[in-house]
């Protein structure tokens, strides 16, 4: 899909409305002021023009040979040019005047009788036509405008409005700006406090202050939704934290009664005996279970403590595969240590690391016939730990998904023996992610899985 | 016959567990509150004591310190909580061990076993600074023959550090020793009781020049 920019969308609007809007009122304006000034110098001009044609007349009537001198002196005067017409020729003309000005059908339609007054274009000027029959002599008389000073009025007009219309279309495109800003600066701070938010900061919220009424509206109701958001989730990790507490009670007689009957175990039946190794089988899983089921929950709740240590990673490594392994009960796993690691250290949850180590461990050893070597490497800014196995490795499409909780990936379906609890992966990442690392599985270069753990590098003395 | 109080307030917890030790061949005492527990302790002198943090009147804390004031018996806590604030606090009111609910029955029995059969250390007499420590007689006296208390875990400790002359021991070596652990437990253990020691025996416990830990290995003790 193709996302349009709202800023950019609200920048052109503004600029484009603002050039429209100013363009057509420069152009209206323009037009009504050239039509009025038009009309007004037509006005005037068709007055002097009878005027003049009662004064050619008077003198063709006194004194004939001073017509000439009399339409030099209306130019002079008037600055337009004067031509007189009569039986088909022109009769005299002032000294400014062209007789190609006026077309013969001009003469033609004035010869009939009419008074005419039409603009034309000559040459590319505009010029003012006005021709009066003087019938009693079959005279006509021409007067011939020219209009330069109006044209350059209205150039200079136009160029005024021109520039008027791009002024009010560069600050609408500035109004734009500041606009699109302003409207588009409150959804920005809304996505960045999502973000924020979805990072794992519940304690970001918006600003209520010197925001717009609806901005104001907008930002208590986002405060709103996410603060009922972080309760509803500390109150379902509150209650899972609670369930699985609760549940120890009643788990820890369970199990010993158990042992109790485990020691009776030879006075039992042969079906007595199989139903308690089932049942002690499965308890041991459910005991798995809400141990996890705890230590999830209260990771989720936020309130897992995890006491950080900076430990040298050689030793944490060796300690922690050897005792898990102990405490499995399955077979030590070689640990190599590279030169470049030997000497670097790590801050970790003692514990909980040994944790992760124990549940990759016996992962490994539930689904994949066992751990083959946990490696220990220093990279840039961090330290590596690789365990491998000798599986047939994870397929890609779980190696994201293997590590969510409650996950069942093929490999857990095909060994109905072997059940782990489902939470181990999802609780390994969430102690790695907790000691600042991150955790990812990829294929060994034996062809098994390796999941490859990153910690960062740390510096300082251990007590 | 080794003789086990037991104090819990669950009654199904206590019962359940009064079996197995009876099963285990142990005599039992159990008290369903602090006040009645630590009232049998001293009537019974139990070998081993069993005492759940969250109890009705007094609380598991207060118990372990009653328990301690009068006597040395290994005191094992089984409780549901586990944060560390409370493991430390637990250790820190007495006891030698903490086990969290619900616990693998098998290990609480390996645990207590642990505690009653401690090996008689190897370890000479020897003097730390201003204190004499004689192992078989089980007593740490000051220069002006003032006896100092320490408890059997903490004894046990500072002459095993001393047993292997100077060596560094790990906090699983210490576990193994000490508590009897044939696996890695929870070195919480071992840092807490080395505090404690240290409050005892160093002149200056912020800078123990005694009993040191070393970088990335463990503890020794410098004589």
């Amino acid at each position: 899909m193709h996302r349009r920019s709202l800023r950019l969308r609200l920048l052109i609007t503004f600029g484009v409305g603002a050039l429209l809007l100013s363009s057509l009122f420069a152009s209206l304006t323009y037009f009504s002021v050239q039509r009025l000034l038009v009309d007004n110098q037509q006005q005037t001009d068709l007055r002097e023009s009878f005027a003049n044609a009662a004064l050619v007349r008077s003198t063709l009537y006194s004194s004939p040979p001073a017509l000439g001198a009399l339409l030099n002196s209306i130019e002079a005067a008037t600055n337009s040019s004067v031509l007189v017409h009569t039986h088909h020729q022109w009769l005299s003309t002032s000294h400014g005047a062209a007789t190609s000005d006026v077309s013969a059908e001009i003469v033609h339609a004035v010869d009939n009788g009419k008074v005419l007054h039409q603009t034309i274009s000559r040459r590319g000027k505009l010029i003012f036509i006005v021709g009066v029959p003087i019938p009693a002599v079959e005279t006509q008389v021409f007067e011939v405008f020219r209009l330069e000073r109006l044209e350059h009025s209205l150039k200079i007009l136009g160029l005024v409005l021109g520039l008027g219309a791009l002024v009010t279309s560069v600050i609408g495109l500035g109004g734009g700006l500041w606009v699109s800003r302003r409207a588009v600066r409150p959804l920005l701070n809304v996505s960045s406090a999502a973000a924020a938010i979805a990072d794992g900061e519940l304690t970001t919220r918006l600003l209520v202050g010197q925001a717009d009424q609806e901005v104001q509206q907008l930002t208590e109701s986002f405060n709103t939704m996410v603060s009922r958001l972080v309760a509803r989730m500390e109150r379902d990790a509150r209650f899972a934290s609670d369930v699985s507490h609760e549940l120890r009670s009643p788990l820890t007689t369970l199990t010993t009664t158990v042992s109790v009957l485990q020691q009776h175990r030879d006075e039992l039946s042969p079906v007595g005996r199989e139903s308690l190794d089932l049942l002690a089988a499965d308890l041991s899983i459910f005991q798995s279970l809400v141990d996890d089921l705890l230590e999830i929950a209260r990771s989720d709740a936020g309130s897992l403590e995890h006491v950080i240590e900076i430990v040298p990673v050689a030793e944490l490594v060796r300690q922690s595969a050897r005792s898990a392994a102990q405490r499995l009960g399955i077979p030590e796993v070689p640990v190599e240590i590279s030169d470049a690691a030997r000497e670097l250290s790590v801050g970790v949850d003692r514990r909980r690391f040994e944790r992760v180590m124990a549940n990759l461990l016996g992962n490994a050893a539930h689904y994949a016939g066992g751990a083959i070597v946990v490696r220990v490497d220093a990279a840039d800014s961090h330290v590596t730990v690789d365990v491998d196995d000798a599986g047939p490795g994870v397929p890609i499409d779980e190696r994201e998904s293997i590590f969510q909780r409650f996950f069942r990936g093929r490999a857990a379906h095909d060994r109905s023996l072997a059940r782990g609890t489902g939470l181990g992966l999802a609780l390994v990442r969430d102690h790695v992610a907790a000691f600042g690392g991150t955790i990812v599985v990829h294929e060994s270069p034996e062809g098994g899985a390796r999941f490859h753990i990153e910690l960062p590098r740390r510096e300082g003395a251990v007590e | 016959m080794s003789r086990i109080l037991i104090v819990e307030d669950d009654d199904h917890i206590r019962s359940a567990l009064r079996l197995m030790f009876e099963g285990e061949g142990f005599d039992v005492d159990d008290a369903p509150s602090g006040e009645v527990g630590v009232a049998l302790f001293n009537r019974m002198r139990s070998d081993v004591a069993i005492v759940d943090l969250m109890l009705p009147g007094i609380s598991g804390f207060d118990t372990c310190q009653a328990l301690r004031s009068t006597s040395d018996v290994p005191i094992v806590i089984v409780s549901a909580r586990d944060e560390t604030a409370d493991v430390v606090l637990g250790l820190e009111s007495g006891a030698d061990d903490y086990v969290t609910k619900p616990f693998v029955p098998a290990e609480l029995l390996a645990r207590v076993r642990a505690h009653l059969r401690r090996r008689p250390t190897s370890a000479g007499a020897f003097t730390l600074g201003r204190l004499q420590v004689i192992p078989d007689e089980g007593v740490v006296r000051d220069q002006d023959g003032t006896e100092l208390h320490l408890t059997s875990t903490e004894f046990r400790l500072l002459t095993d550090l001393a047993s292997v002359s100077g060596r560094v021991l790990s906090r699983e070596d210490l576990l193994e020793r000490v508590w009897g652990y044939d696996y890695f437990g929870d070195s919480r253990l071992v840092d807490v009781h080395i505090r404690r020691l240290r409050m005892k025996i160093e002149p200056d416990p912020a800078n123990p020049t005694f009993l040191v830990t070393v970088r990335g290995a463990g503890y020794k003790l410098v004589l």
